[in-house]
Order: C-alpha cells, then sequence, then structure tokens
C-alpha cells in the first residue's frame, strides 16, 4: 500500500493521515464538508428554510468546508453536469482542448436549432427548443438507463443478472456511451463537435443509436429476469 | 520462522527481562513532585528571581538557556516539566492481598470500559422506564431537541485518557453508538448531567479567523491585501474600492496572462459571489506553480483581501462556499517499485 507524504509545502499544508492507509484516501480531515457554491441558497431569508435546512446550517457553521475545486464557479456559465461530461472528454489531461469542444458543440447545437427555428412555420416556433444546456441535460436523461446488468459467478457459471443502478452509476454510462459513440461511429473527417451536436439532438427526441443501446440493455435485463434473485445486496 | 516445540511462550519471548511498562508507585510520584518543586526554587534562585513567582514559562525559558541544545525535535531537548505530565497516569493495582480483584469485571480486560457500557446502557433502561411511565399517564413526552450542531462526542484519545485503559476503534463506535441512542430518545434531558460528562463544546468556526480592518491610501481609496497558496503557486493581492473592475497580474491585464476561459472564471469568482463585479481594481503578483494553481492562488489571495470590505454573514457565506479554504491537494509522490504514484510497472507473466 502506498503511504503519501506532504512534499513540497512542509507541515503548513501537511495532511490528516490515519493511522492505517486506505488505497483511496484524501488529503482533507474526513470531518470537512462539500462546499454550496450557488449564490441562490444564500439569499434565502430565514423564516423559509425548513427544519432540517436549519440544522445542516448550524452544522455547516461549526464544521470546517472544503476549497471549491477550479472547475466549480459562481457564475451562471458553470455546470457541474456541463465539466463533468468535459473532463470525461479529456484526453492526458488536455483540459483546454476538451472544454473548447465542450463550447464548439453547444455552438453548433444552438446553431442548427436556430435553423430549424427560423425555417419552421409560425405554430412550430413554441416547440422547438433553442436553448443547448436544456437540450444536453435532456439528452441526458433520456440516455439514461433504469437497470443494469451485473456478472454473478455462481456454481461455476456467470449469469448476467438485472441489477439497480445509483443515479451516478446511471449518469456514468450514459455519458460514456455518448462519448464512446461519437469516437468510433462516425466518418474520418467529421469532428467531434460536429458529431457530439448530431447525437445529441438525436438522444433529445428519443432516436439515435445511444437510445437504441439503453433499449438493448433493458431488453437484456427483461430477458434475464429470471436470475434477478441470485442478487444479495 | 521455526518455533520450538516443547518449550512455554515465555521463553520464547525474546527479551526474557522485559516485563511490561513501568509501574510507578504513589510514595515514588509524590518524592517525585517534592524534588520538582524543591528544582525549581534552586532554579528560580540561580535565575535570580523570586521563587515564589516561577512559573512554567519561566521554567522552560531558563532551561533552554542553560541546556542550549541543537537538536531538532522538540521533545528530544532538555525539559523540566511537573512529574504530573511526565509520568503517565496509571491505575492503581487492581487485587487486594488474597489476589482477588477488586472490580467484578476485572477478568474482562478492560475492566473500565465495560463497566461504563453497563452504566450507560442502565441509563437507557431508565429513561425507557421513564417514557413509559409518561405514556401510561398520558402526559406528553416533551421534545426539546437537542443542540447536535454546538457540540461533539469525546474522541477516542480522549475517552482512552478517562477510562485509563487502551480501547480499539470498533469499541469506541459502540460507545458512541449507544451515547446517540439515548440521546435520540425524547425523555433524555433526565440523563443530562451524564451525557454531558462526554461530551465537548465546539467554538463557531469564523471566530477562529481575525478579519483585518481596511487601510488607505494616499489618495483616500479603501485597499486591503491579502495572500494565497496553491500546490507551490504563491499569490499577494491588493484589492482597491471605488474602481472599474481591471485586475492586473505581475503588470499585465489578465486577457494576456490568463489566456484560458476557467481561469479568469475563477479569477471573477469571489467578487461574482459577492455581487461586487465592476466595484473593485486588483493589483496581484503571483509567482511558481502552474496556469490553474497560479489561477486558485490568486482566487484566494482576493477572497481573503474582500473579508476586510464586507459583512460578517457574508464573510461566513464566503466560506461555506469553499472560497476561504486553503487547498491542502499537492502533487502525491512517486512509489519505489512503481512508475509513479498510483501506475505500477507492466506486469510481465514471465
Amino acid at each position: 500500500m502506498a503511504a503519501p507524504s506532504a512534499a513540497g509545502l512542509g507541515r503548513r499544508l501537511r495532511a490528516w493521515l490515519p493511522r492505517i492507509m486506505p488505497v483511496r484516501w484524501s488529503r482533507y480531515n474526513p470531518s470537512y464538508l462539500e462546499p454550496e457554491v450557488k449564490k441562490e441558497s444564500y439569499q434565502k431569508p430565514l423564516e423559509e428554510l425548513t427544519e432540517e435546512e436549519r440544522e445542516q446550517m448550524e452544522l455547516k457553521a461549526v464544521q470546517p468546508i472544503k476549497a471549491a475545486p477550479p472547475t466549480l464557479s459562481s457564475s451562471v456559465f458553470s455546470d457541474p453536469m456541463i465539466s463533468k461530461f468535459t473532463n470525461m472528454m479529456m484526453k492526458s489531461g488536455n483540459k483546454v482542448l476538451a472544454r473548447s469542444l465542450m463550447s464548439q458543440t453547444l455552438e453548433a447545437i444552438k446553431r442548427k436549432q436556430l435553423e430549424k427555428y427560423h425555417k419552421a412555420p409560425e405554430n412550430e416556433k413554441e416547440t422547438i427548443e433553442c436553448n443547448p444546456y436544456v437540450i444536453f441535460h435532456q439528452a441526458l436523461k433520456n440516455c439514461q438507463p433504469i437497470i443494469g446488468l451485473s456478472n454473478i459467478t455462481k456454481g461455476g457459471k456467470t449469469y448476467q443478472v438485472p441489477v439497480p443502478l445509483t443515479d451516478n452509476r446511471k449518469r456514468f454510462l450514459a455519458m460514456k456511451w455518448l462519448i464512446t459513440e461519437c469516437r468510433e461511429n462516425k466518418h474520418r473527417r467529421t469532428m467531434m463537435p460536429e458529431k457530439l451536436s448530431q447525437e445529441l439532438l438525436l438522444a433529445f427526441n428519443n432516436e439515435g443509436p445511444v437510445i437504441k443501446r439503453k433499449h438493448v440493455l433493458h431488453k437484456m435485463a427483461e430477458a434475464n429476469r429470471a436470475y434477478a434473485h441470485f442478487r444479495w445486496w | 520462522t521455526l518455533r520450538l516445540m516443547c518449550t512455554t511462550t515465555a521463553v520464547q519471548r525474546k527479551n526474557v527481562g522485559a516485563a511490561g511498562p513501568e509501574k510507578y508507585t504513589e510514595a515514588f510520584i509524590k518524592k517525585q513532585i517534592e524534588e520538582f518543586n524543591l528544582g525549581k526554587r534552586h532554579l528560580a534562585n540561580m535565575m535570580g528571581e523570586d521563587p515564589e513567582t516561577f512559573t512554567q514559562e519561566d521554567i522552560d525559558r531558563a532551561i533552554a538557556y542553560l541546556f542550549p541544545s541543537g537538536l531538532f525535535d522538540k521533545q528530544a531537548r532538555p525539559m523540566m516539566k511537573h512529574p504530573t505530565e511526565v509520568f503517565p497516569e496509571q491505575r492503581k493495582i487492581q487485587w487486594g492481598e488474597d489476589g482477588r480483584p477488586f472490580h467484578f469485571l476485572f477478568y474482562t480486560g478492560k475492566q473500565s470500559y465495560y463497566s461504563l457500557m453497563h452504566e450507560t446502557y442502565e441509563k437507557f433502561l431508565n429513561v425507557q422506564k421513564h417514557q413509559d411511565q409518561l405514556v401510561a399517564e398520558d402526559l406528553p413526552l416533551r421534545k426539546e431537541k437537542r443542540n447536535l450542531a454546538g457540540s461533539r462526542w469525546l474522541t477516542k484519545i480522549e475517552l482512552e485518557e478517562m477510562l485509563l485503559e487502551k480501547l480499539s476503534d470498533d469499541d469506541y463506535s459502540r460507545f458512541i453508538q449507544l451515547l446517540q441512542k439515548l440521546v435520540a430518545l425524547p425523555c433524555a434531558d433526565i440523563e443530562e448531567n451524564y451525557i454531558q460528562k462526554f461530551s465537548k463544546e465546539v467554538p463557531v468556526q469564523l471566530q477562529k479567523v481575525v478579519i483585518e480592518p481596511l487601510q488607505y491610501d494616499e489618495r483616500g481609496v479603501a485597499f486591503s491585501t491579502g495572500e494565497g497558496k496553491r500546490k507551490t503557486a504563491t499569490a499577494t493581492a491588493v484589492v482597491y474600492d471605488n474602481g472599474t473592475g481591471k485586475i492586473t497580474v505581475n503588470g499585465t491585464d489578465i486577457l494576456h496572462y490568463f489566456p484560458v476561459l476557467q481561469d479568469r472564471e475563477q479569477l471573477l469568482f469571489p467578487f461574482q459571489f459577492l455581487g461586487r463585479i465592476g466595484k473593485h481594481d486588483m493589483v496581484c503578483t503571483v509567482s511558481g506553480g502552474g496556469r490553474s494553481a497560479q489561477a486558485g492562488a490568486i482566487r484566494l489571495a482576493s477572497a481573503k483581501a474582500l473579508r476586510s470590505f464586507v459583512t460578517e454573514k457574508e464573510v461566513e457565506f464566503m466560506r461555506q462556499a469553499g472560497l476561504l479554504t486553503v487547498d491542502p491537494r499537492v502533487k502525491e509522490r512517486k512509489k519505489p517499485g512503481q512508475e509513479g504514484p498510483r501506475r505500477k510497472f507492466t506486469w510481465k507473466k514471465r
């Protein structure tokens, strides 16, 4: 097991170290809480808060809080989901490139939607969604599977058992499928933003290869329903 | 390692003469205290000060003067402290002359811990009985919620000191769970005295940091300075009032110094959070680190500088948004036998 050491900055910034080192660890003491960046949550007057929120506020006043990461900011343009997607698209730590690809994708979506908007007749203009952030979130939501499969070995044979997924896992799978789809199934000359915007618009309308993959997974889970009792958690 | 079969474990111990930690008798400790007090008076005489008003700090200074030491570890240098601080508290002998132990739980090995658990559970049953009585008489159960935010339970080390016994993590967590169960009952106010022995007050975080007052320069404009660090980058920021929102880093404008949008967003984060984007001017100097580390360092420095311009409530909001904590994450070191901090060498079967 690897033991960490506070190199460079010396004793002042020494991490809190437990006696037994786990493999997944963080430089923060476990009593540190996550920061809350959104401005609106701090502007609510005291009376509107529920009991739980009041308790949480008191707890927060006493406990130390972690520093906000560089990807998070209180401006309207920073979105945690978009930053997560950008990080997954990033290769070899090239955040600049990933971020520019993401902004080009959002621009491409906006352009396509605006073209459609201007060409559509009057009565359909309201149904066309032009906000690229809304399209992104809705597309991701449409791609998220409800149930997943997990390999369980019983009696020498490995079965694919249907298993409920956590929120984080669903989001991760949706993003992963989108990115792999865009990297592999495209013509050699198409750029990533173009392909991604195409995929996102298709997913927004519940069409396209990613949605198909999600349905295939659901069908497999339905087919393996008989093994559902193998799950013990 | 081979083990001899026909010998006892006592002989197999490497250092045959060693018998547990030293036990200090009461007479020994008393003698040490007398010697310490005498020595304190002699020391005061030597230093030419009054023996009656010679405090521990004076003793420390005198010893550091008379016995200068170049050792780095403070614990290794010569020191003169009261015997209760030097010799750890130990329990007196737990059995009488006939060899029969005093406490009924002596043979469990952790007598004070188990007796504590028994006591706490007794209180728990007491509270439940009281609750049942109230329910039988149809009286309302008291529901004033105990303020959990301002207090914390004793840590494992503090509990060990209190019981004079070693505890395991499991024992400690069981005890805390029992205390929490006790506190969760509605009629736990009866045993408030007992519970207070195991809880400590936690001061509100904000009071630990001192906010500096504003300074004024020659033109009468208010300004304040702040320093920030992030991963080998250090920055100092000077935030001026009545400004236009211009930010200068190391003599150049931020648009030229930070071509990436993410860094500029980080610089503007504290101002945007407080809603003061066009109102302040900033001049900063930064050195060390990389692009993102410098941005983080300036962000921390500007947040610290803005504390003097803003009300206490907003400072608390800034702290809860994570703007005022130093980011402790640094590059993890490379380990021997591996290629990087986590990556292992390529595994070859043969």
